[in-house]
């Protein structure tokens, strides 16, 4: 680290509140650890609405504006100079923005991690004492005198009860819906149910004479309570709800509401007029409401999605789809939910990419303005099983042409596979280390040399085949002409079955990934490097059952199924002897999905090594659990396909 | 001493870290990648003076730039061991002492790991990659080999216009106090080298966001 920079740094800071209470050393860790960030005129350095940034900032040049939304019109709430701090408030509320940030000239911007900063504010009482009392006063910006706070407080009280320190929006903003569906005590759950599905709501809330609510029904009661349990359609609506309930007033705040559904893990609140639950049902309020009224529901960040041809809008929708991934993972909605609706995320940006990539480019190539291609993904985003930006895996093919063109026709495809991947690149999804990527001339090929290459997997499957053919069988269509990626699929078939051998050498392949347990049911970790004393997720226990699927699966001549679990549950149907083997084996592999997905979020890695020593008891059992079906299904696949006597 | 000597002057051996560095560069940087995505090194060194013979580096300052965000932590200063410290030079640099001075081949290695395959910055950057190239030529590197980006050049080439006259000039012009004070950035302390390196970033950011407006948005527009 050079001193120089920290110390210039330092200088600047230390001029302004509530730096100037630092010692120098405590100093000198805040400087080393800033961004510094540049922000062009009119860029926003973060909007109403997003979550929290896990920094806060110092202007260093420039001006910024904070926003406010005042009905329709926006108007200034601050002016930011040289040394304001500010996005404070969110920080410490944990909760996302309520204004925005513009930068309304050219700016630089010192970004201070939080994480510092509250070791900081725990050591140093005079500099929390400084912000408290900021906040307390509804103060937007830290100032270097305090008169001037004292003008903000009173530029800013008109909309101030709007923004008390609330969890999320704005009261005014939170919706709950007023019309609850009810009924009286004593209907039996098949009554009830119908009325569920007549208004088609989730739930239903049981009340008694005087409407005041007794208990609560949902979909998942009707589900765990009744079919499973295989209760009678005749039993009274009271024997099955959940009671009793929670209540709150609809003059409570919206982060009261929404700590009492964390706090105590619900997903329906009632409101009632005064609050108790001897008082009438005014409304139910879901944490579905809750996600909607954030703006962060799958359909509203695919429309947005489809609403925009701009990179960076791109970025951003997509940084947004992680914390609803987030937010899905902790509340452990179905895989299979969460898989679809982030793979509709990235397949949108991909498709937009090809798009603005082909009207770029198109220019200089007009004679193949009707060139057929079809932009493919492969291994996990293949899959659709790729929940983090993680490693890009993607190709092109496109139809054959006459030989006279077949230069000037991979060239154009070329730089269409290029575009895409920068864009792709700048919407936060990583290259691919080993290259298999579409802007690679080897895997953007018209459609005669994709066959070949498949063909010469398939008769001579050594090492380095085998290893494609894992990525490359994987692939699914995402853009243009699907026709081609079906005709590989056809083609991929016929060679197979003109040469079964094949599978013997892909089973072989399959059983050479390194188990997961070692002989005292311990976690095999890494023994040495950057990831020593880690456990490697992805190898261990994603791709043994990953290769195993797709093994079945292609035996099986299965087409159009690429998810590992629902190419289990598929299997489950085909071999009626291992039902249940094919089932858990799906189960397990949601939870690797799910934990690799929550260790990547909260490492910022790509998930694939976690450290068994961070699991909780709980945690380790579940994982040790999900490898039971590997071993399994790995004798099953070494006997049906004479592994022992086969030498590959 | 052979006869010939003159002739083949003995092949200097290249070391590993240098082979290492070279390998780097089989990957070339896509032409379409674009000016967030781009990684920078901005550099800056302080020298005895100007003659590339005779002169040498007393420090090496730099900083990366990625996505207009400079980390803090990410930042280097570097000291050499040199047995010509002029006194005009500490004038200007005031570097007298410097605690951790490193040897030519430990700087050698920390430099090259430093600058990887980024594009480097700075300003005038050619008289500071002629000193580099000098200065680790004793350990086989024949050629910085990184792309090079000149912010002396790019502001010209902003302000003026790809295709103007470099000739008719005012003299300073566009020299880098010249430069940041027209862009706006203050000055602090100059001539130290990470400080200018630390400036010199702060204008790059400024340039760049500038290119962009003006369309140049990928690596290949910008390093022409």
């Amino acid at each position: 680290m050079s001193n120089v920079i920290i110390n210039r740094v330092q200088e600047f800071l230390k001029r302004f509140p509530p730096f100037y209470f630092l010692d120098e050393r405590s100093l000198t860790v805040v400087a080393s650890a800033v961004e510094v960030r540049y922000h062009g005129r009119g860029e926003y350095l973060f909007r109403r609405g997003e979550p929290a940034q896990q920094f806060f900032f110092v202007l260093k040049e420039g001006q910024v504006h904070l926003l406010a939304q005042d009905g329709m019109s926006t108007k200034v709430a601050e002016v930011c100079d040289e040394g304001d701090v500010f996005g404070v408030l969110a920080l410490l509320g944990k909760r996302p923005y309520i204004l925005d940030a513009l930068a309304i000239e050219d700016s630089l911007v010192y970004a201070v991690p939080v994480a510092v900063f509250e070791k900081i504010l725990q050591e140093n009482s005079r500099v929390a004492l400084f912000f408290a009392a900021g906040f307390a006063s509804g103060q937007l910006v830290v100032r270097k005198d305090l008169s001037q706070s004292q003008k903000a407080r009173t530029a800013f009280q008109d909309i101030s009860k709007d923004n008390g320190l609330m969890i999320f929006t704005g009261q005014s903003d939170w919706r709950f819906s007023k019309e609850v569906l009810t009924c009286p005590s004593g209907l039996a759950i098949q009554n009830a149910a119908r009325l569920m599905a007549e208004r088609g709501v989730g739930s239903i809330v049981v009340v008694n004479e005087s409407h005041h609510p007794l208990g609560i029904i949902t979909d998942k009661d009707l589900r765990n309570k009744v079919v499973a349990q295989g209760l009678s359609m005749a039993t009274p609506v009271e024997k099955l709800m959940s009671s009793p309930v929670l209540t709150k007033s609809q003059d409570a705040g919206f982060s009261d509401l929404y700590l009492s559904m964390i706090k105590n893990r619900l997903h329906h609140l009632i409101i009632t007029q005064d609050g108790t639950d001897s008082s009438p049902v005014c409304g139910i309020l879901s944490d579905h409401d809750i996600l909607l009224s954030q703006g962060n529901s799958p359909a509203v960040l695919i429309h947005a999605l489809m609403n925009t041809w701009d990179i960076q809008e791109m970025a951003k929708i997509r940084d947004q789809a992680e914390k609803l991934l987030k937010y899905y993972l902790e509340n452990e909605v179905s895989m299979d939910f969460v898989a679809s609706v982030i793979t509709e995320v990235n397949d949108t940006i991909i498709q937009r990419s090809v798009q603005l990539a082909v009207e770029k480019h198109a220019v200089g190539y007009s004679e193949f303005a009707d060139l057929k291609f079809c932009f493919l993904s492969l291994g996990s985003e293949g899959r659709e099983e790729q929940l983090l930006r993680t490693d890009l895996d993607n190709a092109i093919v496109y139809e054959d042409v006459a030989d006279s063109d077949a230069e000037k026709a991979q060239a154009f495809m070329q730089l269409i596979g290029q575009e895409v991947i920068e864009s792709l690149m700048a919407c936060g999804f990583r290259a691919c280390p080993a290259e298999m990527m579409a802007n690679n001339p080897q895997w953007c090929q018209p459609v005669s040399a994709w066959k070949k290459y498949f063909s010469d997997w398939i008769l001579s499957p050594n090492q380095k085949a085998l290893l494609n053919a894992t990525i490359f069988f994987d692939f699914r269509p995402v853009y243009g002409e699907t026709s081609l990626a079906t005709a590989l699929s056809s083609h991929i078939y016929q060679e197979i079955a003109d040469r079964s051998i094949f599978l013997n050498f892909l089973a072989k392949n399959a059983l050479t990934n390194p188990p997961p347990l070692g002989f005292f049911k311990n976690f095999l970790v890494e023994k040495s490097g950057e990831q020593k004393d880690k456990f490697d997720i992805k190898l261990r226990a994603m791709m043994p059952l990953a290769d195993i699927a797709r093994l079945l699966v292609l035996s099986h001549r299965v087409v159009g199924i690429n998810n590992t679990f629902k190419r289990f549950e598929k299997l489950a149907e085909l071999e009626p002897n291992y039902v249940e083997l094919m089932q858990e084996s799906g189960k397990a592999y949601e939870i690797l999905m799910r934990m690799r997905a929550i260790e990547g979020l909260n490492t910022q890695t790509d998930g694939r090594y976690i450290d068994p020593g961070s699991l909780g008891k709980l945690q380790r059992q579940l994982l040790k659990n999900a490898f039971a079906p590997i071993d399994e299904l790995q004798k099953i696949v070494q006997v049906r396909y004479q592994l022992d006597f086969f030498k590959g | 001493m052979g006869l010939l000597d003159f002739l083949f002057p003995k092949r200097i051996h290249k070391a590993d870290f240098v082979r290492h560095y070279e390998d780097a560069f089989s990957k070339p940087i896509p032409p379409l990648r674009k000016i967030p995505q781009l990684q920078f090194t901005v550099l800056d060194t302080e020298t005895t003076g100007l003659d590339i013979r005779r002169d040498e580096i007393l420090s090496f300052g730099a900083v990366k730039v990625k996505g207009y965000l400079i980390e803090v932590k990410d930042s280097i200063e570097l000291y050499l061991d040199t047995e010509k410290f002029k006194k005009e030079s500490v004038a200007v640099h005031q570097i007298l002492n410097p605690s951790d001075t490193l040897s030519k081949l430990g700087f050698a290695e920390a430099f090259l790991a430093y600058i990887g395959t980024d594009i480097l910055v700075g300003h005038h950057l050619g008289f500071d990659i002629q000193m580099l190239e000098k200065t680790l030529r004793p350990f086989g590197l024949a050629k910085i080999l990184n792309p090079l980006l000149d912010t002396h050049g790019l502001a010209f080439r902003l302000e003026k216009g790809p295709f103007a006259q470099k000739i008719p000039m005012k003299p300073g012009e566009y020299a880098l106090d010249e430069v940041c004070a027209r862009y706006g950035i203050p000055l602090d302390d100059r001539h130290t080298a990470a400080g200018d390196a630390f400036l010199t970033a702060q204008l790059l950011m400024k340039l760049l966001k500038l290119a962009e407006q003006k369309g140049i948005a990928d690596f290949r527009s910008l390093i022409r």
